[in-house]
């Protein structure tokens, strides 16, 4: 029955999390033909300056359909929608996301702390696999509806990159909420986190390949360099050592 | 044979932010009490009640319910499957109906009384279909009370229950209570500071005052033992202190000397016998005047 309650006290983030994923990558495929209208037009664009650049190079990689998909989809929205719907399933009391009384109802179960937080984070992974599955499977799946194809494969392997570097922001968001008790504060500081790393990522772009948000977007796979197994394996292994925090704090805390 | 205890505490401390909220608490609830425990508001009820429920964790001392130790997190889970609880806020979760907190909460607990569960949802005329976010405060205190009822439990912790209710709302908590506990074989333990409701329906109570126990005993005991004692006196009442055993406070007004005796009266009158008083009126005092000339003697 936790997981009935945990599923009732994020339901409506993760289902709005999961429509607006699901038509932003619908979105992304069924506009392929538009955008391969204007590629045309592309040359005359000025590609002096950053700006231009970027333009550029999306440009290049849109010419063939699975460089549109990554640049579209993979590197871009669920790397800012999915870790702020991320950082929203895993923000709010663990105990109780309504107030902190009732919380004390949940204490006065006989179920432990650590099995309370447990269930907690499960449903939150359990959404957040879902949130970057789905979408990214759906890819593949209406690929054929404009005559092009997407490999199930590929959707799963930048699936499993979005999902590992998003349980990161989840498990961030778990921590704080084990320290405030609220929603707000835990959604606030992850969601400071989450910028910080992104604007570190953009400004050290030679070390962006050691970033979070460049592990999320599956770019070494998509570059042909292979999984980030040693990326994915340190998010988990952070992911871990944040709830074993969260843990410890709830377990230590004062109701 | 003395009942078992189900409750005891041993000097328990605990302090939040180097405020002392409880400071050497010492209590012991036998089986089969009704014990209510007596106290202003921040006198440390709650925190005794978290303490016990493993909420919060004594910063010293020994708290054991059912002899299990509840600063145990693997003994606080065996604890709280024995324990019904009701909190001071009677806050469930809002985004519930009242049958998905009820199919929430039961199985939790394999000695669940459905019959119990049906008696009290047409006694308390819940709506199942109801939000608990749209009960009244009233409504919400009942539902809080069957869902602690129906647990099968030995022990019920109730956390000032009728605070924020209505006289009549309140009438209806306590009878709904006392019907319960007179039907099932179990231990009751709540907190007020309505002395009035401690009057009715606990035969053991316990006052605390700055996180400690000030008056600990039975009830009709504690009626028995506490005296009132008026010296009327031809002039000015001497200020001599008396010495006899019990004396929880003493007043001087002009003439007359009022005593409070926690040991009955006779050792005193003796003694003030010896003072030639022209009156001696022994009056017998209520549970209200032994709180308030208890918690006030500390100030």
């Amino acid at each position: 029955m936790l997981w009935y309650k945990s599923w009732l006290e994020t339901r409506w983030r993760f289902l709005i999390g999961l429509g607006l994923l699901v038509l932003s990558a619908s979105g992304i495929v069924l506009f392929y033909p538009e955008v391969m209208k204007l590629m045309p037009l592309v040359p005359t664009i000025d590609t002096n300056g950053v700006l231009g650049r970027r333009i550029r190079e999306a440009a290049e990689l849109q010419r063939e359909y699975r460089g549109y998909v990554w640049s579209q989809w993979f590197r871009q929205t669920p790397s800012q929608m999915g870790t702020l719907f991320a950082v929203l399933l895993g923000s709010g009391n663990p105990l109780s996301s309504g107030s902190e009384d009732a919380a004390l109802f949940t204490l006065s179960l006989p179920a432990s702390r650590n099995r309370l937080l447990a269930v907690r984070a499960g449903t939150g992974l359990a959404e957040l696999l879902a949130l970057t599955f789905i979408p990214s499977l759906l890819i593949p799946m209406l690929s054929p509806a404009i005559g092009e194809t997407y490999g199930l494969g590929s959707a799963l392997v930048h699936g499993l990159c979005l999902f590992v570097a998003g349980a990161v922001f989840f498990s961030l968001a778990i921590l704080l909420s084990t320290v405030f008790g609220d929603l707000w504060r835990p959604l606030m500081l992850a969601c400071a986190v989450a910028v910080i790393l992104g604007l570190a990522e953009i400004l050290l772009r030679s070390q962006s390949m050691h970033g979070i948000f460049w592990l999320m977007s599956g770019e070494s796979y998509f570059r042909r360099t292979g999984v980030p197994w040693a990326g994915l394996l340190v998010a988990a292994a952070l992911s871990v050592s944040m709830l074993y925090g969260a843990a410890i704090n709830i377990a230590r805390r004062d109701f | 044979m003395a009942d078992p205890l189900i409750i005891e505490t041993t000097d328990l401390r605990k302090a939040y932010d180097g405020v002392e909220a409880l400071r050497g608490l010492s209590l012991q609830v036998p089986a089969g009490a009704i014990f209510g425990f007596l106290g202003r508001n921040g006198a440390g009820k709650t925190t005794t009640i978290k303490v016990l429920l493993g909420m919060s964790r004594a910063t010293s001392g020994e708290a054991r319910v059912f002899g299990l130790a509840a600063t145990s997190a693997d003994a606080s889970v065996d604890i709280r499957r024995r324990t019904g609880f009701v909190s001071e806020d009677k806050d469930l979760y809002g985004y519930m109906t009242v049958d998905e907190m009820i199919r929430f909460t039961a199985p939790f607990f394999p000695r669940w009384r459905a019959d119990l569960q049906q008696r009290y949802l047409r006694v308390f005329e819940l709506p199942l279909d109801r939000k608990v976010k749209a009960l009244s405060r009233g409504m919400r205190t009942k539902l809080a009370l069957l869902l602690a009822l129906c647990r099968g439990a030995d022990l019920l912790i109730l956390d000032e229950p009728t605070s924020g209710l209505d006289p009549a709302m309140t009438e209806e908590v306590l009878q709904a209570l006392v019907a319960h506990v007179a039907g099932e074989e179990m231990t009751v333990f709540f907190s007020s500071h309505q002395i009035a409701e401690v009057d009715q329906i606990a035969d053991r109570v316990a006052i605390v005052d700055r996180g400690r126990i000030v008056v600990s005993g039975e009830l009709d005991e504690l009626r028995e033992r506490y005296r009132r004692i008026r010296l009327v006196f031809d002039g000015d009442a001497p200020a001599a202190p008396l010495r006899a055993p019990g004396i929880v406070r003493t007043r001087r007004d002009g003439r007359v000397l009022t005593v409070l005796s926690s040991a009955g009266a006779d050792p005193i009158v003796a003694e003030a016998r010896a003072l030639n008083p022209v009156s001696v009126d022994v009056a017998p005092v209520t549970l209200k005047e032994i709180f308030l000339e208890t918690v006030t003697a500390e100030d």
